[in-house]
């Protein structure tokens, strides 16, 4: 009962109370960096769930907007010398363009070709990455290529609990702002597209519209996050765009619960934290990601939020039959802000 | 009177057969017309051609004289023509008021320039719920619902953008007394209180004898006879 | 020589003709199971591999390498159709989310036991032929063999136990109530199909470079096949297959390997968009 479970807004609130301690436990910079980043995959995986959990349409290239964002970051401040809010801004819209395009391209496609057509646009987008070089200018050497593109930063060296408390603020915000449009009345409109296109359309609904919305304002979210992830790490490379880093974004929704926002931001908090932590060569954890991946799709179909979600009702209906909702008026997923 | 919807023509077939071989028909405003056939007739195939689910080969359809021959399902709702389906869809994870406010947000703007406001909008909902009989399981997950309820809710759904003409495809199959009565009641009232025009598919002429003020019958892709009850 | 021309068509014809195998494979899989498997790649690269592996242990023909690459193969392919395929095939979202995860495992597998730098395999001297036309001749071998594999494939689609095959295509109803066991029929299949990719792999292993990701292009050219050809007729596949191999071998030769998998890419995008309803109804979708 997707839209019946009330909002965990206690344990999430402790969860993030303790992140926000934990910079001041004077940690390892190596596990502030790894959380750092695991904020802004978080994001993006939420970004992720917006096009491919609420609304259904199973995309594999959703590292397309994160790095052209990314790209555009880098490009717009290094060899254009844009100051770099500006530049920020327009990569964002850059990315919501993209999504743009991907959703009108795809809309008209069932089920698994969505996958497939954008699988194709973002290997594309990488190989003309890694295939390409940008000249910087009188200086002559080449960016770009597999070494990627520099960003112009206006600060030196930030102190890492800076970068923490900064990728944290912006996950909260995306994953809140997200959840609010997926339990808005358009979020509803496109969880029925989910269920049912065919109901939907036949209940008015302009599909194609509200398709092109999803990947529109996932892929915003996405860019926000890849020009976040430029910001942190310096540097746009070919893998900000690379099939692993859109089937990254896939494995946390899935395992944390498609169509819950808040299940995949936890999934890739928690294993990006573990698998990261852990130091694992980077093949040793793209295998890793894949096992879970395909454990969960296999024995919990439904990711961990939702098969929690079906054991609470499933006990709840044990233990007298309660009505499935509790909480007034503020009730999750169906309220019109 | 003129006619709320026409069809002219109507040509179409899936590879050899043809399955309607120039059907046409008109359906005067609030006026209940019933659709009788044997299996295999054609009926399912005019109805999705009058919905909205399938472009004809060749001929008109008009609403209101508006030409609508490929005008889409959704845009077709829009304007007030409500199809249900013989096997319903449901949103598995919505619930059933969810449902229903999927099609009354999206004619939220409709409303708005008819003077409602946003806030009104769970009224409708409850108020629809309850005259499908509904209301009690409006918070059930659609995946959840009984081939009965699913009906009611096609129903709702159905009723929510206050459509003109209703196109119901086999509404009454295989339901129970009460819910048969029921939905009959509802259409009724529909057609009475509203002045909803509808287009009932079936193969049971008792039933389309008590609604309908016409039936058209189709055999073999044509329209044979006509009968005003 | 005078004009590499004749060189690239004759190689071009070698590698699409083995393609052809690969793809075939894929549209029994798209037919008859009705999933699209985006592993079909991983288990190409797994007989590229079978085939260096061997050729370091002495035995150097491809020709070789193939049956024990495909019995590979095929036992991978039938856990995985039996284990996960069947059983997901009613959660339309986990098909290619999972079977895309399959083939990243793989290759990282790959990388992390061959290494992520391009192996080659050396598949002895190659007949000389007029005006300098090299005529290699693993790509004779491995044309031929794919082209007698795929004359099999077609008898036995037509002949008595490909019967079952076309019955589950056409309709799974039918075929379960004519007392088939349609899942074991779909996981062989899943299986067999997986070892034809792999025999490709194996037969083509010395064309170029064996690297963890050497299956993506095949796929994709695989896909590409299946869209336009269709699933019905081996000598649609055959050919188009050929086509497509003259064809990413030009443009890997006058412009840069990496331009035959983009122009690959290309064409799925145009394709999907000029074609919007796809080739099947995958499994799992109402009507």
């Amino acid at each position: 009962m997707r839209d019946a479970a009330p909002f965990r807004g206690g344990w999430l609130a402790a969860g993030i109370g303790l992140l926000l301690l934990f910079p001041l436990s004077s940690p390892d910079a190596f596990f502030l960096d790894v959380f750092t980043t695991g904020f802004l995959l978080a994001a993006f995986a939420a970004s992720w769930d917006v096009i491919g959990g609420v609304s259904g349409q199973v995309t594999l290239g959703h590292a397309l907007p994160f790095g052209a964002a990314a790209y555009a970051c880098a490009l717009l401040t290094s060899l254009a010398g844009w100051p770099l809010p500006l530049a920020v801004a327009a990569a964002v819209l850059l990315a919501a363009a993209v999504g743009a395009g991907i959703g009108a391209l795809s809309a008209p496609l069932a089920g698994p070709f969505v996958a497939l057509l954008t699988l194709a646009l973002g290997e594309i987008a990488h190989e003309a990455a890694v295939g390409n070089t940008f000249f910087s200018g009188p200086g002559g050497y080449a960016w770009g290529g597999e070494g990627g593109i520099p960003v112009t930063l206006p600060w030196r060296d930030a102190p890492p609990f800076s970068s923490y408390y900064a990728a944290l603020a912006f996950l909260c915000l995306a994953a809140f702002s997200m959840l609010r449009f997926s339990r808005s009345g358009a979020g509803l409109i496109l969880r029925a597209v989910e269920g049912s296109p065919i109901t939907a359309q036949a209940s008015g609904v302009p599909i194609a519209r509200y398709k092109r919305l999803a990947f529109t304002v996932g892929s915003a979210f996405a860019g926000a996050a890849g020009a976040g992830f430029v910001l942190h790490v310096g540097r746009a490379t070919a893998t900000d765009l690379s099939l692993e880093l859109s089937f990254q974004a896939a494995t946390f929704a899935a395992v944390g619960g498609r169509g819950t926002i808040v299940g995949p931001v936890v999934a890739a908090l928690v294993l990006h934290v573990l698998f990261q932590g852990l130091s694992l060569p980077p093949s040793a954890r793209v295998i890793l990601y894949a096992l879970t991946l395909l454990v969960t799709l296999r024995f919990f179909p439904r990711g961990v939020v939702g098969t929690a979600r079906d054991l609470a009702s499933r006990l709840g209906k044990k233990n007298g039959d309660r009505p499935p909702r509790r909480r007034g008026r503020n009730r999750a997923g169906e309220g019109t802000p | 009177m003129s006619a709320l919807l026409s069809a002219e023509g109507i040509v179409k077939s899936f590879g050899d057969p043809q399955v309607l071989s120039g059907i046409s028909l008109s359906i005067a405003p609030a006026e209940p017309v019933g659709l009788f056939g044997p299996n295999g007739s054609g009926k399912t195939t005019l109805v999705n051609i009058l919905s909205g689910l399938l472009l004809p080969d060749a001929g008109t359809v008009r609403f209101d004289g508006k030409e609508i021959t490929r005008l889409s399902i959704d845009a077709r709702y829009r304007l007030g023509i409500a199809r249900t389906f013989q096997i319903p869809h449901p949103y598995p994870a919505l619930s059933v008021r969810e449902a229903v406010r999927v099609a009354l947000t999206v004619n939220a703007g409709k409303r708005k320039e008819e003077g409602g406001t946003r806030e009104d909008e769970e009224g409708p909902a409850e108020d629809l719920l309850a005259r499908t009989g509904l209301f009690n399981q409006r918070f059930v997950p659609c995946a959840q619902l009984s081939q009965g309820c699913l009906r009611r809710l096609e129903f709702a759904r159905g009723l929510a953008c206050r459509p003109r003409l209703l196109v119901l495809d086999e509404i009454f199959s295989a339901l129970s007394a009460a819910d048969e009565g029921d939905l009959t009641a509802l259409l009724r009232a529909a057609n009475r209180d509203e002045g909803t025009a509808f287009l009932l598919v079936s193969h049971n002429p008792p039933l389309l004898k008590g609604l309908c003020r016409r039936i058209l019958v189709l055999e073999e892709g044509r329209i044979v006879r006509e009968r005003t009850v | 020589m005078a004009s590499p021309l004749p060189q690239v068509l004759l190689d071009g014809l070698f590698a699409g003709g083995t393609y052809a195998l690969m793809a075939a494979g894929m549209a029994l899989i798209l037919g008859v199971v009705k999933v699209i498997n985006l592993s079909h790649g991983a288990f190409f690269t797994l007989g590229a591999y079978v085939a260096y592996a061997l050729a370091g242990r002495g035995v150097d023909s491809p020709i070789a390498a193939a049956p024990l690459a495909a019995a590979i193969a095929f036992a991978f392919g039938v856990f995985l159709g039996k284990s996960f395929v069947n059983p997901a095939r009613s959660h339309p979202f986990a098909l290619p989310v999972g079977t895309l995860a399959c083939a990243l495992l793989f290759e990282q597998a790959a990388q992390l036991i061959w290494g992520p730098h391009p192996l080659s395999i050396e598949a002895g001297a190659p007949w000389i032929g007029p005006r300098g036309l090299v005529v290699r001749r693993w790509g004779v071998l491995a044309f031929l063999s794919s082209a007698a594999l795929l004359g099999g494939l077609k008898w036995v689609l037509t002949a008595r136990p490909g019967l079952s095959l076309r019955l589950i295509a056409e309709d799974e109803e039918i075929a379960g109530s004519l007392g088939m066991d349609v899942e074991a029929i779909r996981y062989l299949t899943f299986g067999g199909a997986c070892a034809m990719a792999a025999a490709a792999g194996a037969l083509l292993s010395p064309s170029g470079a064996v690297t963890p990701t050497m299956g993506r292009a095949p796929l994709l050219l695989s896909l590409v096949v299946v869209i336009v050809a269709g699933m019905d007729s081996v000598a649609a596949i055959f050919l188009l297959s050929i086509g497509l191999g003259i064809f990413g071998n030009a443009c890997a030769w006058f412009l840069s390997p990496q331009w035959s998998y983009v122009t690959l890419l290309a064409a799925v995008c145009l394709l999907l968009a000029a074609r919007p309803a796809g080739i099947v109804v995958p499994a799992g979708r109402l009507d």
